[in-house]
């Protein structure tokens, strides 16, 4: 009874704070693991997909959590065995779907084996680490405006129309360069101007601030590879960098 | 759709998609700059904090409406009529107070009640500042005049209330009409049970008007106060007083 008051105390605290949810799943991975390894009806390893998915289950549990609900625990392993359902099924239904390690002809050259020979190993990886350095970077600046990366998610837009309206705000600031120039001096979004010019809700603006520093930080010089990623969403109704 | 690894955490990772969306989702050994195309992406459709704030917000408004509920029940018992205050002068007035003595309603019983209280207004006032006002119309309006009686019949379940008021109300009229005019103040209390008690008050000129002034009756022997009442056993004996001979039960010749 005392542990589930702990419990209890412990997933209110982590409702809060990402990062306390992270720590809680820590400290409970022996369970998370056990009710995979029920699930899957053999030992669940680190290497396993299901164990993500597991932890991925226990996080939701975290935030769906009520004391209605009942003891947390039961409500954790319920959500667990739910989510592992589902992906399970989707995993299914990929299957028969060409597989990267199938023969592809008579070569007997592995559809895998073909990939790595298109691209070059080395450029890949210096590729990725370059990616890694523009997102650390991105992160670092971010921190100066108080914002993480966990914070954008959960303050993206989850709307069309609130897309739109954000995205609208952004490609006008990409257009009107002075708006992200005051953004850098400032390190204020300037709310007025942006609702103005794109003619977006200010209070929808204001609801999104993280999610519309990130991207127009983006937008800054020294993003080109995260640019590169958004192309199709920004650069096709014309964006420039400063 | 592809997406754009952003940041790795022991149970989540945060993706970038090409339409701009981050994303939490289920971090299979992802690492950051990668590129992947299957996502498992993190269900948020309870909202713990909002569901949280959500129900604080209903015990908050429950909570002031109940608030609200007892104010406005306080305020409808405070304006609710406690007593009443029947005058009868020849005008006859029915005088409506709460339990603090705030006057709530004058409803005139007659005709000339009636005209008495047209176009005054007791609002916001207590029960003996509209006495006195109302005194005062009487006054004005030639229904009260020397010599005349002003019979008050108080009204209420309280017998505090009713002991109390009757000799608060009968000494406050009697102070305040001393200077203007001589009249007879009688108080009768009527409790729930139709009982009916006089109480016979000086008038503000007894001394003066009385016929049974001191040099009549000589000094007190006794030593007391100067009132008329002092005496009363010494000369209740030799004259029919009016005021005098309050049976046992409490009923006196005024009853009728």
């Amino acid at each position: 009874m005392q542990q589930e008051h702990l419990i209890i105390k412990q997933v209110t605290a982590a409702k809060a704070s990402m990062k306390d949810a992270d720590d809680l799943i820590r400290q409970y991975l022996p369970f998370i693991k056990s009710e995979a390894t029920k699930f899957l009806q053999r030992p669940c390893t680190d290497q396993d997909d299901e164990l993500s998915v597991a932890m991925i289950a226990f996080h939701e549990a975290i935030g769906g959590y009520s004391k209605e609900r009942g003891a947390f625990m039961k409500y954790a392993a319920l959500l667990i065995r739910s989510r592992l359902i589902d992906f399970q099924r989707k995993e299914k239904r990929h299957f028969g779907h060409v597989s990267l390690d199938a023969a592809q002809n008579e070569d007997d050259k592995t559809l895998e084996e073909k990939m790595a020979d298109d691209v070059n190993d080395y450029e890949r990886r210096e590729g990725l680490f370059a990616t890694k350095r523009e997102i650390e970077e991105l992160s670092k600046i971010m921190a100066e405006y108080k914002i993480s990366l966990t914070d954008v998610a959960e303050n993206s837009p989850k709307q069309a129309s609130t897309r739109e309206a954000c995205g609208r705000a952004v490609r006008y600031a990409i257009e009107n360069p002075e708006i992200l120039e005051e953004l850098l001096k400032t390190k204020k979004l300037p709310l007025a101007s942006l609702a103005d010019g794109s003619g977006a809700v200010r209070k929808t603006l204001e609801r999104h601030r993280k999610y519309i520093i990130a991207l127009l930080l983006i937008q800054t010089n020294g993003y080109e590879i995260i640019r590169g990623h958004l192309k199709h969403a920004l650069s096709k109704r014309g964006g420039r960098t400063i | 759709m592809t997406y754009l690894v952003m940041e790795c955490h022991l149970s989540y990772a945060i993706v970038l998609d090409e339409e701009c969306n981050f994303r939490k989702v289920a971090n299979f050994h992802y690492e950051v700059g990668q590129t992947v195309t299957d996502i498992v992406e993190m269900n948020e459709t309870s909202t713990p904090l909002k569901m949280k704030s959500r129900s604080w917000v209903y015990k908050i408004t429950a909570a002031a409406a109940c608030f609200v509920l007892l104010v406005a029940g306080l305020a409808n018992m405070m304006m609710t009529p406690f007593a009443s205050v029947y005058v009868s002068i020849n005008p006859e007035l029915r005088v409506d107070v709460t339990r603090n003595n705030a006057v709530v309603d004058i409803d005139g019983l007659n005709d000339d009640g009636k005209r008495l209280i047209e176009g005054y207004v007791y609002k916001n006032k207590e029960l003996d500042p509209v006495m006195d006002e109302l005194m005062d119309r009487a006054i004005a309006m030639g229904y009260l005049s020397e010599g005349g009686t002003i019979h008050l019949t108080l009204d209420a379940k309280d017998d505090n209330w009713v002991l109390t008021t009757s000799e608060g109300l009968s000494e406050h009229l009697n102070g305040y009409l001393k200077d203007k005019t001589s009249v007879t103040i009688e108080v009768e209390q009527r409790n729930q049970d139709g009982y009916k008690i006089i109480i016979p008050i000086e008038s503000t000129d007894y001394d003066e008007q009385s016929p049974y002034g001191d040099n009549e009756y000589g000094d007190d022997d006794d030593g007391g106060s100067d009132s008329p009442y002092d005496d009363r056993d010494e000369y209740d004996d030799d004259a029919d007083s009016g005021y005098d001979e309050i049976d046992d039960d409490g009923d006196s010749d005024y009853d009728d």
